[in-house]
């Protein structure tokens, strides 16, 4: 008897535009097992994984639950069928509390909202092992209590097909093997799982079958336990890359900048950083690691001058920097690349052409009234020869770039600039392996030509091979700075949640700024 | 003379809320179009509708319920045409509310000027619409002094008003399915992706809505006493209607407290002079407040509402996140 | 089978013509069954309307000259909307702005006219209905900048605020009200034309007023300075994206404050220019152009050129279903506002054609051999 699936998707063909997203996609998901959905950024997996939740539909092919061929034109259908998808934006009501988020998808729930709702849902959240205050209002939650809200949700509307979209992304190493647990439990209780992903270790640990994407196309779906890394690399990008990042060698200089007890709140008033020391040297790539929303931002905002900073000094090259406007520090020569989670947000003007995006930071220099529009031609020019931007013209508009070249224009024009620090935030933002590599590459050219480099970035295995050091961020205090190529990713995980404060180490003596060698191992590390 | 000015007082209170009765359909009727996300404003434009074909078809037919009947339903297809051109077609809510206004008003003027040149009866020469209008005193209540002929001796129309303003509350705050709508307004993503119809709710309650400002409209026919003349019935009352939406900060039971308030400035712009009269030594420098100050009043008011609540930015304050915005599921 | 709706990316500029085009057609057709009902022959009411009456009219110059009374201060008002809207700011507080500058304006006519030049009265005309109109807006913008108040709604209620103080001008009766006619019993506003007006430079019986000429300057400025200058990119950045504005070192406030003082002066400038045309106050001195002002600039896509030919268009319509009126008595001018209604939804709905795609999706499962 042939096995019976839980889902099966047979050539499934979604275009946008001259897009083809998905081209004649197959996917079989078995019932009471994890599938994990493998590739690249803009691979297609999320596109695939909106159709079975409803939100696209396909230009062509087939879905089939429990053998039966289906049509799922919207959300209501996938709930229907069973099928729910907790979304990478989280699909909630910020001013409603926990219970009226899932009260408000309730089948028959009659007519009239009754106080006992709040009841019934939390019985419910323990009865699937949560633990949940039904009365508190999403916009007072955190990041993964969000999370845990929405598998709560698609639980209790009675999915037996679940679908997660890069759930880890947002969550600490502590939080991910929490929530790795829950899915196994889940397992357990029958439910079918495809979790999208393209962290290779988590596909190892947590799956039972691997599918694999790659620019929109089937490769194929292979069992977990016969496969490594390497291989699932190799059907990833197709061709086998090297998966050490080069990290030159290069005669450090003296501090370009120095950060002595900064101290920065946020929009909200709350301390964001708080009394933070470090330098950063000619010649090195600093990295800054920490879960979201740590300080990350506001201290990239206050280097560049964008956000008034309580109390501290930032020192470049033996001038204090605080109170300059953004111009006049842009001017010293640090140049920052922050690349939000919409990634057009900052740093470039989506629907305005590459030329205008490369004049951002200095149309004003011109003489007279006019944009000098040749200047940003040239410049435009320069930085597609040179960095291998695929672009129809310098006059495209950045939004139709793909992820990669819009990246590459940030950052080009950036280093066009000729900075001595750079400042740079999740550079490698949504990029597949290749680009990302294209982009280390780039930093590491800087790094070569003296430029010090403060790279804050998201995957600690990135950062542990590109850095030279690593600074850990936990709720806005310094938790220590380490040798990269020392530290475990344990131990960067632990600092990033503030179990491990190395910051502290000698209490005796104070922390001073920056002094990393007083908190790695020992005697060998003892900079010159 | 005691009496007398308890007299006044009385129809001071009586003209606050029989003048502005209309305000409270508009209002509430906006409250559930902008809870649904839509930021309708053709709310003047619906009420004229509402007004004239309530109006011809209500004397038509000689029958008050015919008239409320008629006005919803023109309300409600100005509603369909709005639903239709934003949440269906995506169109920009301002442009196709200000459209609407100058549609509505265009109709309103077309068919009013038509029924002139025929002739049209005045309202009151319709024996059952005008007793249906008449005032009915509330049993108890009435009798209290002063206040109970003011606020308890009123037409139909008052106390349907009331309760669908506060039936509308009911209904966002206690009912699954006024959760469901206030989900729509916040986040349609969120609201789509756990299978509630979004499309549907906005069609719905837009259409609800307006069929309840168009209710309004009718009001001020009636109120008129309804021949038609070349200045309009609605005079400005559907923009005041989108101010006190703000200032009862979308909540329907508040409306009701908002629309007093708004109402009494509006009474002492007809009525100030004879509170003066009956009150020299109290309110005599009434007389001498200018009556625009009193028609600015409420524009200025919720003005000021706008900067305080911006000024205190509340989290969880009545406007709808997502108002303004259309809603499309394969946004990328 | 199944109907769903992309967006596209792009469709030629002839396309996008032809579907508008096509939108407008079907108006004035549903138009035309309605006239038809009312026993009106259609051909010769939209002759009669979109020649505005001047074919075979000996004062036929008398119509070009009013309606480009009309023209005027709708083309002024929807380029100087366009500049607050290219930055998204709603500023729907045309009306109130226009009111104030008109106010401003009349002001300095009753006070300085009789003791200045003409030219310097209405240059200091120009300047005080700009000066007036402009902090209005950018009291809106300072609030929006400082505290995120919803300027939709802020400046919504604003135009009432405008509207019953010009109403109070008009009304009240008093020693100090300079702005109403002193020998009426009833208040009605003053004319000043006597005092003050702009010049028309004769071109045979027709005459053209000076204002035609500014509105055009202006035009092609606020052409150069959108697209051309360093201002202009400003504009255009903070209106794509304030983040990135600010983070390239851009005074973000003071650009928005900027923009939108400018976008409410020139709105108060129509206003001078309307009143220094018209020569009395009144309190529907706006023809609402405040609000026909936001469709207008929409409608063009706050394309400077577009606003142009928009304006002109719009203007035919208002202006000339008054003179149809005249002919067709039992058509009411307010024909020409449902009309307009109708132009406009049926253009919001063909918008919906330039903006998506309607896809029929198969069943792959037949269709597709892949298996």
């Amino acid at each position: 008897m042939a096995e019976q699936f839980a889902i099966e998707m047979k050539g499934i063909t979604k275009t946008f535009g001259s897009v083809v997203a998905n081209n004649k996609v197959e996917l079989n998901l078995k019932k009471g097992e994890i599938l994990a959905l493998l590739g690249e950024n803009g691979s297609g997996k999320t596109t695939l994984m909106n159709m079975l939740s409803g939100i696209y539909q396909p230009d062509q092919g087939e879905i089939r639950v429990d053998g039966k061929p289906v049509t799922i034109a919207s959300p209501e259908d996938a709930k229907a069928l069973g099928i729910g998808m907790v979304h990478q934006h989280f699909k909630l009501v910020e001013v409603f509390s926990a219970a009226d988020n899932i009260w408000m998808g309730k089948e028959k729930a009659g007519f009239l909202l009754k106080k006992d709702r709040y009841a019934q849902i939390q019985a419910m959240a323990a009865k699937f092992g949560f633990e949940l205050d039904p009365s508190k209002k999403v916009y007072n939650m955190a990041v993964s209590e969000k999370q845990t809200l929405e598998i709560i949700k698609v639980l209790y509307y009675g999915a037996k097909v679940i679908i997660l979209d890069e759930p880890t992304a947002v969550l600490t190493v502590q939080e991910i093997e929490k929530l790795f647990q829950v899915l196994r439990k889940m397992r357990e209780d029958g439910h079918s799982i495809i979790i999208i992903t393209h962290k290779l270790n988590e596909v190892l640990e947590l799956s039972d079958r691997v599918a694999i994407l790659r620019k929109g196309e089937y490769i194929g779906t292979v069992e977990t336990k016969d496969t490594n890394e390497q291989e699932l690399t190799e059907f990833m990008v197709g061709r086998k890359v090297d998966l050490n990042i080069e990290r030159p060698v290069v005669e450090k200089t003296r501090p370009l900048l120095e950060i002595r007890d900064l101290t920065i709140r946020n929009d909200e008033g709350a301390v964001a950083i708080d009394h933070v020391n470090f330098y950063i040297r000619g010649g090195e790539i600093l990295g800054v690691a920490g879960i979201a929303g740590c300080g990350q931002k506001e201290l990239c905002e206050a280097i560049a001058g964008l956000r008034p900073i309580e109390g501290g000094q930032m020192i470049h090259k033996g001038d204090n920097i605080v109170g300059l406007s953004p111009k006049a520090i842009l001017d010293k020569g640090i140049a920052m690349s922050f690349i939000p989670e919409d990634r057009l947000g900052m740093g470039l003007a989506p629907s305005m052409s590459i030329t205008d995006n490369m004049l951002l930071k200095n149309y004003a220099d011109s003489k007279g009234i006019f944009v000098d529009r040749d200047l940003g031609r040239a410049d435009a020019q320069h930085v597609i020869e040179n960095l291998g931007v695929v672009t129809p013209s310098t006059e495209t508009p950045v939004r139709r770039l793909s992820g990669g070249n819009v990246q590459k224009v940030l950052l080009g024009r950036e280093i066009k600039a000729g900075p001595n620090v750079i400042v740079t935030a999740y550079p490698v933002r949504g990029l597949d392996i290749n680009s990302s590599y294209a982009i280390y590459h780039i930093l590491n050219e800087q790094k070569k030509s003296g430029v010090g480099i403060l790279f804050v970035g998201e995957d600690l295995d990135v950062m542990m091979a590109l850095c030279d050091k690593i600074m850990v961020l936990c709720h806005g205090r310094m938790m220590g700075v380490v040798h990269a190529h020392k530290v475990t990713k344990e131990e960067l995980g632990l600092m990033m949640t503030g179990s491990l404060d190395l910051s502290h180490r000698y209490e005796d003596k104070p922390a001073g700024f920056a002094k990393d060698t007083n908190f790695v191992q020992t005697d060998e590390e003892v900079e010159p | 003379m005691e009496m007398d000015k308890m007299g006044v007082v009385t129809t001071f209170l009586h003209n606050i809320v029989v003048y502005n009765i209309p305000l409270l359909y508009g209002t509430t009727g906006e409250i559930i179009v902008e809870k649904s996300g839509s930021l309708n404003l053709g709310v003047e434009g619906i009420m004229a509708v509402g007004a004239i074909f309530g109006y011809i078809v209500g004397c038509y037919a000689n029958s008050l319920g015919v008239g409320i009947l008629t006005s919803f339903v023109a309300g409600a297809l100005c509603g369909l045409l709005f639903a239709m051109l934003t949440v269906s077609l995506q169109a920009n809510q301002n442009i196709t509310g200000l459209t609407l206004t100058t549609f509505g008003l265009g109709v309103y003027f077309f068919v009013g000027n038509g029924v002139k040149a025929v002739n049209w009866p005045a309202m009151a020469d319709y024996v059952n619409i005008k007793n249906g209008f008449a005032d009915i005193a509330l049993p108890g209540l009435s009798q209290i002094p002063l206040l109970g002929r003011g606020l308890f001796s009123h037409n139909i129309l008052v106390y349907l008003g009331v309760v669908i303003a506060l039936g509308m509350w009911w209904y966002l705050n206690r009912t699954q399915t006024g959760l469901r709508l206030r989900a729509v307004g916040e986040n349609p993503a969120a609201a789509d992706s756990v299978g509630i119809n979004v499309k549907r709710y906005q069609y719905l309650h837009i259409c609800l809505g307006c069929g309840i400002m168009g209710i309004g409209g009718y009001y001020m026919a009636l109120n008129m006493s309804g021949s038609f003349n070349s200045s309009c019935w609605i005079n400005g009352y559907g923009w005041i209607a989108v101010a006190l939406v703000i200032f009862a900060n979308w909540n329907p039971a508040l409306a009701i407290v908002g629309t007093f308030v708004f109402g009494f400035f509006n009474t002492l712009r007809v009525s100030g002079s004879s509170l003066a009269l009956a009150f020299p030594e109290g309110l005599g420098w009434l007389s001498s407040v200018p009556t625009q100050l009193y028609q600015a009043l409420p524009f200025l008011i919720t003005a000021v509402v706008l900067v305080i609540s911006s000024i205190r930015k509340k989290k969880d304050g009545g406007q709808p996140a997502s108002l303004g915005l259309n809603y499309f599921r394969e946004e990328r | 089978m199944s109907i769903h709706v992309v967006k596209r990316d792009s469709l030629s500029f002839g396309k996008k013509v032809l579907i508008y085009l096509g939108a407008v057609a079907a108006a004035l057709i549903l138009g035309g069954l309605l006239l038809l009902a009312m026993g009106v022959d259609p051909v010769a009411y939209y002759s009669r309307m979109f020649t505005m009456g001047m074919i075979g009219n000996k004062i036929a110059y008398k119509a070009a000259e009013n309606y480009l009374k009309i023209f005027v201060p709708l083309v002024v008002t929807s380029v100087a909307l366009s500049l607050a809207f290219k930055m998204r700011f709603w500023n729907i507080g045309g009306e109130g702005q226009f009111i104030l500058g008109a106010v401003a304006a009349a002001t300095v006519a009753f006070q300085l006219g009789p003791i200045l030049p003409q030219p310097v009265t209405l240059l200091l005309m120009c300047l005080a209905g700009m000066l007036c109109a402009g902090l209005y807006g950018v009291m809106v913008a300072a609030l929006k900048v400082k505290f995120g108040t919803s300027e939709t709604l802020l400046t919504l209620m604003l135009n009432y605020v405008a509207l019953y103080f010009i109403t109070f001008l008009g009304e009240t009766q008093a020693a100090w009200n300079f702005y109403l006619d002193e020998e009426s019993v009833r208040p009605i506003f003053a004319n000043f034309s006597k005092i003050v007006s702009f010049p028309s430079i004769p071109i045979g019986k027709f005459g053209l007023n000076v204002c035609v000429i500014f509105a055009v300057l202006i035009g092609i400025l606020i052409y150069v300075y959108l697209k051309y200058t360093k201002q202009g990119y400003e504009i255009a950045v903070v209106g794509d994206s304030p983040g990135t504005a600010h983070y390239a070192g851009m005074k973000v406030n003071r650009i928005i404050l900027r923009t939108v003082f400018l976008s409410a002066c020139l709105i108060g400038l129509a206003a001078a220019f309307k009143v220094g045309t018209v020569g009395i106050l009144s309190t529907t001195v706006t023809d609402d152009v405040g609000w026909t002002g936001i469709i207008v600039a929409w409608l063009a896509q706050l394309n400077t050129i577009a606003i142009f030919v928009i304006s002109a268009l719009i203007g035919v319509l208002q202006y000339g279903s008054t003179a149809a009126a005249a002919t067709f008595a039992q058509v009411d001018s307010s024909f020409a506002d449902m009309l307009q209604g109708a132009i406009l939804f049926l253009v919001l709905a063909a918008d919906f054609l330039i903006r998506f795609r309607v896809v029929f999706a198969k069943k792959g499962g037949l269709t597709n051999g892949n298996g």
